[in-house]
């Protein structure tokens, strides 16, 4: 130990011998990892599986069942009709199912104050046990019906009345009286897979949720996708967007084992038949039952750019790689003359790479903590270009330590290759002058 | 101690070869001081390197202490080197941004030493080159003598049985030389072989044995030696 430590000590001096051009690897090291790092935690979250125990149980069912002939494309739509809905509720298969959709609103305490702009997820109860969000005071409403009740996010609660506990307080939501029956606790299910619109896996969860029926009796209309097949009024959301082909709400069900996903496609499959035989169903059959575990890829048309862009980043690590080594062997040549000392004072090869390794050590050190600095403000600047993808800056451990083995080897690289080549040089030249 | 049979070496580029040294025989017996002469590009140096191990030779045979170093693995060679040998090389070669002490501890280092024993060792070497005051001095703000003797601290802290030193005075003024070459005659009382390249004729002379190499080929240094026959 305390040999390495001294070790540790040579590679400090030998970086205070000549500290620009350490310095300078550094910076490349370190902003080609940084822009790496942002990438790959981009890339990470993008596919990571929040719920990975129950991502192969939760299905998004998929119905081709709209009120005209598709002719070219024949897309399933991602998007049911209340109405569709109501229809696929007609089972008891699933063990526990909610649709939803988003829609902005107004939140205030008292009509003379300025209200607060926030996201409403308009959903039904079973959506907080399916999505394991975890609830901090006051309970889930007991039942699908409408009911004049909302459920805030602590940071919400807060917000409007600096405190959590706000169970049966009394809230205007754009003017109409609701009272809050639950708050939950800190939550952000990263990628975002229930909204499965494939656009804002990433962004941050609702302010607040508002049961199903009270978001259609309050003509509420989805702000992220709504496809209308009819003449459908949307200002009489709660007359006719249930009864009509306004396609707006995405629907999840869970189905625990093989025979009961299998007996939910069976199901779905008749269903398709009636309405078919009932002459409301004019397309070709086209039933998806898409796992939350394969529905990026299902919905992944548009992720290219982002394979491009990772590619690229990719690249670009690789040339500051080539520069980073290739400053390191400057410096390791111009250092030549004290290996071949070394040697001639009796250091054998093994003994030299521990000093290398002290080198890459601290190298690597050093470039962690520049990568980590870059990749961090990376993602800053990310976030703010790009705020429809609003990415998370946290990094989790498997991603931490991921992105640290990747710095470790990118400095064991730039130091191994020229440290190798300084030291297996050939070992009298230098002294003999 | 140290025994040559018929040694070769060959310097090969892609452009030519070149015959450093040919079908060395030579004997240096423990408690030589023994000067190698002979003119610039001669093998002098090469052989020198060869007998540190610091070069592998292509023909013939080398052995220290009764032990071919043939075929020796990079390990043994270096434990070789850190514990038998000690270098001393024209231009000093310490490091400059390391102490005096520092430097002198570096073979230490590498045996592996406590630092008590470390310790003690320097200070005796720094004792023996009359340093001890400077220590703590980095070698630049040291006199090319003074540098010279700390190299020599350098080698012997290890208590090294054969020092080779290469030109150890020809970076020197007359009156270094001579502080440098007493304390190699003092070392090699105490029972150290020296092997030294000179070209100082004086030195030469002073050097128990005198061993003379032409194009890389011994030759026999009685017979050619300038100085004998003067003093005849
Ligand atoms: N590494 C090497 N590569 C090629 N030729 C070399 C090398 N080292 C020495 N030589 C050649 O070997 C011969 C002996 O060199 P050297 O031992 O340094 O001579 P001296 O020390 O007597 O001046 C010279 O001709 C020199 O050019
Ligand atoms: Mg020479």
């Amino acid at each position: 130990m305390e040999q390495f430590i001294y070790y540790l000590k040579v590679s400090l001096i030998s970086i205070r011998r000549a500290p620009l051009p350490y310095a300078l690897t550094i910076f490349i090291l370190s902003v080609g990892l940084g822009v790496f790092f942002a990438n790959a935690t981009f890339y990470y979250q993008l596919n990571s599986d929040p719920l990975p125990e129950k991502s192969d149980k939760l299905f998004f069912p998929m119905l081709n069942l709209v009120p005209y002939e598709c002719s070219t494309d024949c897309r399933t739509p991602r998007v049911l009709s209340y109405s569709n809905v109501e229809k696929l509720s007609q089972t008891d298969i699933p063990s526990q199912a909610a649709a939803m959709y988003s829609a902005d609103g107004y939140l205030r305490q008292r009509a003379d104050q300025t209200p607060l702009p926030v996201s409403i997820r308009i959903t039904q109860r079973d959506f907080f046990a399916m999505f394991d969000v975890p609830v901090l005071h006051g309970s889930i409403w007991p039942d699908n019906s409408a009911r004049p009740e909302v459920i805030l996010t602590k940071a919400t609660a807060q917000k409007l009345f600096g405190k959590s506990d706000v169970v049966g307080e009394k809230l205007l939501l754009d003017d109409r009286n609701v009272t809050v029956s639950a708050v939950l606790d800190d939550w952000q299910m990263l990628p975002r897979l229930y909204d499965a619109n494939n656009r804002n896996h990433l962004s941050e969860a609702d302010d607040i949720y508002l049961p199903l029926e009270t978001g259609y009796d309050m003509n509420y209309l989805s702000n992220s996708q709504s496809q209308t097949f009819d003449d459908t009024d949307y200002r009489q959301l709660s007359t006719q967007g249930r009864t009509g082909a306004l396609h707006q709400l995405q629907y999840w069900v869970k189905l625990d084992t093989p025979a009961q996903q299998q007996a939910y496609r069976q199901f779905m499959t008749n269903l398709v038949q009636d309405e078919k035989a009932a002459g409301r169903h004019p397309s070709p059959p086209n039933n998806q039952l898409v796992a939350m575990r394969d529905i990026v890829s299902y919905f992944g048309g548009d992720s290219s750019d982002i394979k491009a862009f990772a590619l690229v980043t990719l690249l670009f690590l690789l040339v500051c790689l080539f520069n980073a080594s290739h400053l390191s062997l400057n410096r390791y040549l111009s250092n030549q003359y004290e290996f071949s000392l070394r040697r001639a004072l009796g250091a054998s090869r093994s003994q030299l790479q521990l000093q290398m390794l002290a080198d890459v050590l601290i190298m690597a050190l050093f470039t962690i903590t520049g990568a980590l600095l870059t990749g961090y403000g990376g993602i800053k600047l990310m976030n703010n270009l790009l705020p429809a993808n609003r990415l998370f800056s946290d990094w989790d451990l498997t991603l931490l330590l991921g992105l640290l083995t990747v710095a470790v080897i990118c400095s064991y690289l730039v130091t191994l290759y020229p440290s190798l080549r300084a030291s297996f040089g050939s070992l009298n030249q230098q002294l003999k002058e | 101690m140290i025994t040559l049979t018929n040694l070769s070496k060959i310097f090969r580029t892609e452009l030519i070869e070149t015959h450093a040294l040919r079908d060395i025989s030579l004997q240096i017996n423990e408690g030589e001081f023994a000067a190698l002469t002979g003119p610039s590009g001669s093998g002098k140096s090469t052989l020198l390197n060869i007998l540190g191990t610091l070069e592998q030779f292509d023909d013939g045979d080398y052995q220290l202490d009764g032990k071919s170093v043939k075929g020796l693995s990079d390990a043994a060679l270096s434990k070789l080197r850190n514990e038998k040998i000690g270098f001393i090389f024209q231009s000093f070669n310490l490091i400059k941004d390391f102490s005096i002490y520092d430097n002198i501890e570096l073979p230490l280092r590498y045996r592996g030493l406590k630092p008590a024993q470390r310790k003690q060792r320097i200070e005796q070497a720094l004792e023996l080159v009359g340093l001890h005051a400077r220590r703590s001095y980095l070698p630049s703000q040291l006199s090319g003598g003074q540098q010279q003797r700390v190299a020599i601290a350098r080698a012997i802290a290890g208590q090294p049985r054969i020092l080779l030193a290469d030109e150890p005075t020809g970076n020197l003024d007359s009156l270094m030389a001579r502080q440098v070459m007493e304390l190699l005659e003092q070392i090699n009382q105490q029972g150290c072989t020296i092997l030294m390249v000179t070209h100082d004729p004086d030195q030469a002379r002073r050097a128990g044995r005198h061993i003379q190499i032409i194009d890389g080929q011994l030759s026999d240094a009685v017979l050619y030696d300038p100085l004998a026959a003067q003093s005849a």
